[in-house]
């Protein structure tokens, strides 16, 4: 497994090799909480805020909003406390970069965690993670717990006025708690639903009052801009995605791992063929998923010689997404049907029942699926996944439904032959299979 | 209110001007744009879920669900185009993918909202060909059952629940498409109002009671008034050859006061009318100690007049006394006083009511407030009274008026009642102490002793004098039958003396027992010398005979039992074999509620139709035409043609707050009319009832122990009375059967009523 950055410094990752990265001393060796005595020592909220948009740091969750203009929308003059949620709720699959950071490198979170706090006038900050990182709970809570001991959480921080308590919680085990109202509901005890938006979650969020809501990625970048400054990090990365990204890659690589790489990295091929070590056993290139499960798949034509961008406008010229950077790889081998069908499987689990279209779309068309792979497929099948597909899109509550609906709709458009094959009567298909033989 | 600005939409290119802030749905289906919608419900919480009321709204990136959606200036809304169709055939799709298509074996069939829907956006074949999720069928409770199936989770059951009810016993389990809506342990722990059957747009929750017996189309439907509490709910009555089957108020039958809520007694409690221990025939008992022993109509009539006649030649007019009843309608009791004015001569009449409202509507400086008033409310003060319980619809009123509207709720009771939970300030004082509050409020006592009269801290009562004082909007004042009548006299005075302000509004409310107090009131029958305790202690002395329509309360007999066997003569009109009956010497059959036409008055002064439904059973005849009968036979002569509506034109005429008021004005059970009571001014009499009042809570001991544990739901709508004593399952509910030791959770036996949580004051109607 491959651990690092290419094509730049290591910026989240500098400290996650280390021996005892997790320590507050190894923190600090390694230019821990400068930024925050960086911010304490002189800077307003305002001029937090002025790097961070400088920076064109955007939502590393997964839709990519530029998180100074979310700092900006929560009122300065709200008698309402304000708060700071971090999104820890890593559940697409594919992912497991904040895990990573979180377990390696805990510090940087609640460094980042202050600091957003100290812009926005919050005093309580909450870390939700989903229900499976229990463990990390334990990591989390002792890192606050030797931030405290040295006068970095709690009150009057490094001595000065401001106060700022980091809290842990975990969820139950819902993906749909990753959608940040849902967060929010499940924070404040209720069922894991999404709320109606507006308001947004900077007017009326935990509680009623403003929060901002941030990945964990998003946060533990907030210290090296400071350190830096704004306009430094954002020219890491290109004009609209400052800054480096951390991808998860996984699949049929020879070096699958946690990959940072400057926003804007050049080739994708290159980064596939050369930097995770080419292709598992030699294989051919079939697919890549390059933003998590929820976005549209890339088949290999779209990739060789086609010099894809990786960042957020690069991938979106190349038919999909950054996402939340789950880089997945699959080989010829894998028969994309097969991977859809899984994947469908996960968002009808995942669904939280609240809508028409999400709630009856996916349970549908995972039957629909399974009818198929019993080989009962019938040729209109593709047509009718691709019609539930569009009455989900764009008409469910909140993005899950539309999360469900663009891997099929991206896998029929890109790959039918996989399809077809499923799809054809069983006479056919066994005279092909004969011929084939 | 405020008044809104107004804005310019556009709605498939018409232009309208609207009200800005207002939900687009309902202006789109007020102008005449029709929107189809499951999960939207007017005053509950937006959902936005079932996403059917898809429209495509000019710069916005998707289709918006038009229920979440409010008006702003130059918005360009299309309701109806290719794509929205589609979006809308495709959910319609979706939500039949796992609800059963077996419409024919539903009791909901012919009234569902979701066959309707289909009708409109449903395609022509099924594309879906799987297996189906599959749920068992369930009761929740003895009146509630559940095909978790046929749900399309558009949740207004469980919102009602929480935000009409404030019961929350209904909730959404599991997730995904395995979400159902279930309850905590398996069966309904609430009051069993059924509301969310009411609410519920398809056939997942039903009424156990009615289904399977018939299907709707078969009904023949009236609407009318509901004759088991003041609030005067509209309900729609669903017969069937001469059966009265169910009771609802679903908004496609019925637009009243209510819109589609009703209460347990409401819902659930009306199989008394076709119960088979209905008086079948008029009754004679010919000698003292004999039977009771059937008899015709004009058999009864002639032995009931000749035996009044003689009493009265006897003894005198003023020995016959008059009894109407609070539960009858307004042409019932204003035919029994006339009959007793006009027919007897005697002073003595009244109606077996619980407490006078005579003091409060002489002395009343402000005026009564609607249940729409109450749900728009800023401030809400209520003095004793047990909404929750007494007067349902109120209840809810005051809920949402605090949930969705923001008002601020004082709640004086001796009674931690269930309604505190939305309190702003619970002032719980001992029992009968609650006169000092008025007199404290009217500032005709210093705090210290009001406090230590009631048990409260002296600084309770600031607060409210504050929060009164700087409410912008309505004050509704609500008092029930725990205040004297003197505190009544000093509270209706309250609003004249404090005097409104620009922003501000009084508003009263009283909270009378029955479905017809004001009416016994307005027209007159509370004005004779003695009322109904008086009557009956005077029993076998000056009172020889007593005409008793509608019944006694078990609170004037308790203690009386022998003075009906003291009278020469006791005639009775009455539904049932009653305690009353049983010293009658002749009992006429009457007409419930259901069988004839007439009107309640409510407490909001809102007079309104009771419409016939069914003809009456057996031989029963209305009570007004009873009492006209009796009149002609004592050779006057009423003269209204065996017509309801002739005896209101006549009300019209000579009771002046309901001067003008004919039939036809109160055709609309939407447009509710009310009555035009006189506001008092100041007056200077009320000087000795204030003594009086001081010295009343001067002589309270500041003693009595407050109740401090709050009354199960239901503790009164449970109550087993003459009618709800009719209804088998009221007897489960009200845990008429032990609970079986080896059963864990039974839906049958479920609810226990702490009877020791009981008020003397607070008697239920029925």
């Amino acid at each position: 497994m491959f651990i690092g950055a290419i094509g730049c410094e290591p910026l989240q990752l500098k400290r996650v090799g280390l021996e005892n990265s997790r320590t507050l001393d190894v923190y600090r060796q390694h230019g821990g909480y400068e930024a925050l005595k960086k911010v304490l020592d002189g800077m307003s909220p305002e001029d937090v805020i002025g790097e961070v948009k400088k920076s064109a740091l955007r939502g590393r969750g997964g839709a990519g909003f530029p998180t100074g203009m979310k700092w900006s929308f929560v009122p300065k003059d709200s008698p309402k406390p304000k708060y700071v949620v971090c999104n820890a709720d890593e559940s697409e699959p594919g992912t497991f970069k904040d895990r990573f950071l979180m377990e390696r490198d805990p510090h940087m979170l609640i460094e980042g965690m202050l600091i957003a706090a100290y812009a926005l006038g919050s005093r309580t900050t909450y870390i939700y993670t989903r229900g499976e990182y229990r463990y990390l709970i334990n990591i989390l809570d002792a890192a606050i717990q030797e931030a405290r001991e040295a006068g970095l959480v709690g009150d009057r921080i490094m001595g000065t006025e401001f106060s700022c308590e980091v809290f842990t919680h975990t969820g139950a085990g819902a993906y749909i708690c990753g959608e940040e109202t849902a967060l929010l509901n499940s924070l404040e005890g209720l069922r894991g639903h999404p709320r109606m938006k507006p308001p947004f979650p900077a007017i009326a969020g935990l509680y009623g009052c403003p929060t901002v809501v941030n990945n964990v990625e998003t946060l533990t970048a907030v210290p090296d801009i400071i350190k830096m400054g704004g306009e430094a990090y954002q020219k890491l990365g290109t004009q609209k995605s400052g800054g480096t990204k951390v991808w998860s890659v996984s699949g049929h690589v020879n070096r699958p791992g946690v990959y940072e790489l400057p926003m804007g990295y050049e080739d994708m091929e290159k980064f596939i063929m050369e930097d995770c070590g080419g292709m598992l056993g030699g294989k051919q290139l079939k697919a890549v998923i390059p933003g998590g499960s929820s976005v549209y798949i890339m088949p290999a034509t779209d990739i060789v010689g086609k010099k894809v961008k990786m960042d957020y406008e690069g991938l979106v010229v190349a038919g999909s997404m950054v996402g939340s950077g789950g880089f997945i790889v699959m080989d010829e081998t894998v028969d994309v049907f097969e991977s859809t069908k899984n994947l469908t499987e996960f968002y009808k689990h995942e669904s939280c029942g609240w809508c028409t279209p999400c709630r009856e779309g996916t349970d549908w068309l995972v039957k629909v699926f399974k009818r198929i792979a019993k080989g009962e497929g019938r040729p209109e099948d593709a047509q009718l996944l691709l019609d539930l597909c569009d009455n989900i899109e764009g008409k469910s509550f909140c993005p899950l439904g539309d999360a469900a609906a663009w891997p099929i709709q991206s896998a029929i458009k890109k790959f039918p032959e996989d399809f077809r094959r499923h799809l054809m009567p069983m006479a056919t298909r066994t005279a092909e299979a004969v011929a084939a033989d | 209110m405020t008044t809104a600005e107004s804005v310019k939409v556009t709605i498939n290119g018409q232009e309208f001007q609207v009200q800005k802030g207002a939900p687009l749905i309902d202006v789109c289906r007020e102008n005449g744009f029709a929107i189809p919608s499951f999960c939207y419900y007017a005053d509950l919480a937006l959902q936005a879920s079932c996403r059917m009321c898809l429209v495509r709204i000019e710069k916005m990136p998707k289709l918006q669900t038009s229920c979440t959606i409010t008006c702003t200036d130059g918005m360009i809304v299309t309701t109806q185009s290719e794509e929205i169709e589609k979006a809308q055939r495709g959910m319609v799709e979706f939500l039949l993918a796992n609800h059963p298509l077996d419409c024919p074996v539903c009791d909901r069939g012919g009234e569902c909202e979701l066959q309707e829907m289909v009708f409109d956006w449903g395609g022509l074949e099924e594309r879906f060909t799987e297996r189906k999720n599959y749920y068992p069928e369930k009761f929740l409770s003895p009146i509630v059952a559940n095909d978790p199936q046929r749900c399309i989770l558009c949740k207004r059951c469980t919102r009602v629940c929480d935000e009409w009810m404030g019961e929350d016993a209904i909730e959404a389990g599991g997730r995904g498409a395995n979400t159902v809506i279930g309850t905590f342990g398996g069966w309904l722990n609430c009051s069993q109002c059924g509301n969310c059957i009411e609410v519920c747009p398809t056939g997942t929750l039903l009424d156990a009671t009615y289904r399977h017996q018939t299907r709707p189309w078969e009904l023949e439907r009236t609407v009318s008034t509901c004759t088991f509490c003041s609030d005067g709910c509209q309900m729609s009555l669903g017969s069937r050859a001469g059966e009265l089957m169910r009771v609802v108020a679903r908004d496609r039958y019925v637009d009243g006061i209510n819109g589609e809520f009703l209460c347990i007694k409401g819902r659930f409690a009306h199989p008394f009318v076709n119960h088979e221990e209905r008086l079948r025939t008029p009754l004679i008992r010919y000698r003292k100690g004999g039977k009771l022993i059937p008899a015709t109509w004009d058999e009864a009539i002639r032995f009931t007049a000749a035996k009044l006649q003689e009493i009265k030649d006897a003894h005198g007019a003023n020995s016959i006394g008059v009894v109407g009843s609070p539960r009858l309608t307004n042409e019932a009791n204003y035919v029994l006083l006339k009959f007793a004015r006009e027919v007897i001569g005697t002073e003595h009449y009244t109606a077996s009511e619980a407490f006078s409202l005579a003091p409060f509507f002489k002395h009343m400086t402000a005026p009564l407030a609607t249940h729409k008033d109450i749900r728009h409310a800023k401030t809400i003060v209520l003095i004793g009274g047990e909404p929750e319980e007494l007067q349902p619809l109120t209840a809810k009123q005051v809920r949402q008026a605090v949930r969705n509207g923001g008002a601020k709720l004082v709640i004086i009771n001796s009674v931690p009642v269930r309604l505190k939970q939305q309190a702003t300030q619970f002032l719980h004082v001992r029992p009968g102490t609650e006169d000092a509050l008025v007199l404290a409020l009217a500032g005709q006592t210093d705090d210290a002793m009001a406090a230590r009269k009631m048990g409260v801290e002296v600084g309770e009562i600031e607060p409210l004098r504050r929060m009164i004082d700087e409410t912008q909007g309505n004050v509704v004042l609500m008092f029930g039958g725990e205040l004297s009548t003197e505190a009544q006299t000093i509270l209706a005075q309250l609003p004249g003396s404090i005097g409104d302000e620009e922003n501000r509004r009084f508003l009263f409310h009283p909270l009378p027992l029955f479905n017809n107090s004001f009416g016994v009131h307005d027209v007159g029958l509370m004005d004779g010398k003695l009322n109904a305790t008086g009557l009956l202690d005077a029993a076998g002395d000056t009172v020889r005979a007593l005409y008793v329509a509608g019944g006694l309360l078990p609170a004037h007999l308790q203690g009386r039992e022998q003075a009906l066997q003291n009278l020469d003569f006791l005639v009775v009109q009455e539904l049932f074999a009653t305690d009353t009956t049983a010293h009658a010497d002749v009992v006429f059959p009457a007409a419930s509620f259901a069988e004839i036409d007439g009107t309640y008055t409510n407490n909001d002064g809102l007079v309104q139709r009771v419409r016939q439904s069914i003809p009456p059973v057996h031989q029963a005849k209305p009570d007004w035409v009873i009492t006209s009968l009796l009149a002609d036979a004592l050779g006057i002569d009423f003269n209204y043609q065996m017509s309801a509506s002739a005896v209101f034109r006549e009300i019209g005429e000579h009771v002046p707050a309901y001067q003008g008021l004919r039939y036809p004005l109160l055709k609309d059970e939407s447009k509710p009319v009310q009555a035009k009571y006189q506001l008092a001014g100041q007056r200077a009499e009320v000087a000795d009832v204030l003594a009086e009042l001081r010295q009343r809570v001067e002589r309270m001991t500041g003693a009595g122990d407050k109740i401090m544990e709050t009354p199960e739901v239901g503790h009164e709508l449970f109550k087993i009375g003459t009618l709800t004593g009719k209804v088998p399952q009221f007897h489960l509910l009200a845990a008429g059967n032990p609970e079986p030791p080896d059963v864990l959770v039974s839906p049958l036996y479920q609810i226990t009523i702490d009877s020791g949580l009981r008020r003397d004051t607070a008697i239920a109607g029925d």
